[in-house]
């Protein structure tokens, strides 16, 4: 093959996916934010399923994981008495992985409610867990990523680097965990080693800040289908793409509100869902999630 | 690997399909290997992978060096960014048979070609593609890939060569965000490196590189010689527009004093201008 025709081949499938890929072709203005859910506290902990059903948690007042139906679009209270997760994910084995924030803890819960305690004592916030069943989380007060490995070793990952680290995801290789700053405004990103340990981690993204502020306000985090990162901020929903360039802000729900926390869902996965303190809304997109 | 960071590199530089405004833009004869003129000798170097600015990266790299170069006698230096495309004899600008033509006719000082990919984090899973660090160097401002280049890669070849501590002899070149890159090692360090060639130079809001035009105009003229290409057609996308941006460059050297050159095509985000103009480029880059 001419070498010149190989790179064409070779650099078009990336160049196609995610690359240079403005605002409009993630969303369409005639799909606005709709309102999912309301009548709660403070949301948070977004998580999906692959039937695209949506978790999520109410920090503050909530008594459990509650849950927006896929198929009909209701919102039922799923596992009761476990109030306090700020973060959660369903790991490769099926069951709950979360940030159990309000004891302080990690633990793992079946879909039934039996509940794992993996690890006690830190002020864990939000969680991601990888295919391999690593479970990495933010520790935001210590500027901690802390790593369980699948064999349930505890390791800090990281620590004194990012400034007050919040949301966590994984891009869809996962070869590399980012984590936002809350306190700053960068987005990390490591090299997940064979055995789950991060290194070379740098300030890879860099988040848009309201005027006259110096920090992001980085909160919650999810990787889209094509391997662009989704970081909630004061500003907006910041969209980076796999190089670590910022290509678009999605507008908040509610203009002067908070976003903590996104993931898509519904069943094909192309609806945005954020955590919009005591409400949740969701925005059709023309691109997908990664989770599922 | 090599191949596929190539093209990864290149994608995103100035080796997309060109268009027919591109095609009118053709190598002359300073591009062409001349019968008679002496061929000075590319090594690639063993992969830059100990970096303490870039922790945890790797990236490939090559050195040429003109057969006129005689080691009792500082030569000149000029870095390329996104080096692989560069150095390629076949490839689109083939600066080391320019560099020889040019050498030899006197119209540039004997310069040693440092050719420098941006750096990726390979996994050691070879089935995991090495992500690009590429627009974290290239596209942030600051005084970072400065400083890889004058703390890492320039004392790396001074061990073998007789490089000039001369601020004047030393350019650095780049296209679209190797652009950039190169006017923010000048900008930043303007003891190490005073001339600079862009082409389709990123200025635009990919990292912040938009403010150059409001910090040229503001700030005190720094002692560089800058080339500036870019194409009507070049790129209009959510980072910016690439042609109003560089005329904003160039209308900002020109305000502060600059000696400065801009030379603005027909082209697309596409190389091919940059490539047939380089020997002219680099005549006008050294002349005294």
């Amino acid at each position: 093959m001419n070498p010149r025709l190989l790179l064409a081949t070779l650099a078009l499938p990336f160049f196609a996916s995610a690359q240079d890929t403005a605002l409009h072709e993630y969303i369409s203005d005639d799909q606005p934010w709709k309102e999912a859910a309301s009548g709660y506290a403070f949301t948070d902990g977004l998580c999906t399923d692959a039937a695209g059903n949506l978790f999520f948690t109410d920090v503050k007042a909530g008594k459990g994981i509650y849950k927006i139906d896929a198929a009909t679009g209701k919102t039922d209270l799923f596992l009761d008495n476990l109030p306090g997760i700020s973060g959660l994910q369903i790991g490769p084995d099926g069951r709950f992985y979360a940030c159990h924030n309000k004891e302080q803890r990690i633990i793992a819960i079946t879909m039934k409610g039996d509940v794992e305690v993996l690890l006690t004592g830190v002020k864990c916030n939000d969680l991601v867990v990888s295919k391999k069943g690593h479970l990495y989380f933010t520790e935001t007060p210590t500027q901690s990523i802390h790593l369980i490995t699948a064999d349930k070793k505890h390791i800090v990952a990281d620590t004194g680097h990012i400034v007050k680290p919040n949301g966590i995801t994984i891009s869809t290789d996962e070869a590399t965990l980012v984590a936002s700053e809350h306190g700053g405004k960068n987005v990390w990103a490591w090299r997940i080693e064979e055995d789950g340990t991060l290194t070379a981690g740098a300030p890879y993204m860099t988040m848009w800040l309201p005027v006259g502020k110096e920090t992001a306000s980085g909160d919650g985090a999810t990787t889209e289908s094509k391997g662009r990162y989704f970081v909630t901020t004061e500003l907006g929903i910041q969209i980076f793409d796999p190089t670590g360039r910022l290509s678009g802000i999605i507008a908040k729900p509610v203009a002067d509100g908070k976003v903590v926390s996104v993931e898509f869902a519904g069943k094909d996965h192309d609806l945005l869902f954020v955590a919009a303190g005591d409400k949740i809304f969701s925005r059709k997109m023309k691109v997908t999630g990664y989770f599922r | 690997m090599k191949v596929h960071l190539f093209s990864l590199c290149l994608c995103l530089a100035t080796f997309t399909h060109a268009a027919p405004q591109d095609d009118q833009y053709k190598l002359g004869p300073d591009s062409e290997v001349q019968p008679g003129v002496p061929q000075g000798k590319v090594t690639q170097m063993p992969a830059w992978t100990e970096s303490k600015i870039f922790p945890g990266t790797t990236r490939d790299w090559w050195i040429y060096v003109p057969a006129q170069y005689n080691k009792e006698k500082p030569a000149a230096v000029m870095v390329f960014c996104d080096g692989a495309g560069f150095v390629k004899p076949d490839g689109q600008f083939r600066a080391p048979v320019v560099f020889d033509n040019l050498i030899a006719k006197g119209e540039m000082p004997v310069t040693i070609g440092i050719f420098i990919q941006p750096g990726s984090f390979p996994n050691k899973d070879a089935k995991i593609k090495a992500r690009s660090n590429r627009s974290f160097e290239y596209d942030s401002l600051g005084d970072l890939y400065a400083r890889f280049l004058i703390e890492e890669i320039l004392p790396a070849v001074a061990k073998d060569y007789n490089l000039s501590n001369n601020p004047d002899e030393r350019g650095i070149c780049g296209n679209s965000s190797g652009g950039i890159c190169a006017f923010t090692v000048a900008w930043e360090r303007p003891d190490a490196f005073r001339k600079v060639i862009s082409h389709i130079g990123s200025f635009t809001n990919i990292r912040g590189g938009h403010v150059y035009p409001a910090l040229i105009r503001k700030a005190d003229k720094k002692p560089l010689k800058v080339f500036l290409q870019d194409g009507k057609n070049d790129l209009d996308n959510q980072f910016g527009n690439w042609p109003l941006a560089n005329q904003d460059m160039a209308a900002a050297l020109k305000f502060a004093g600059y000696d400065y050159q801009f030379v603005l095509g027909e082209g697309t985000h596409n190389g091919k201008h940059g490539a047939a103009m380089l020997p002219d480029t680099l005549r006008w880059l050294w002349k005294k």
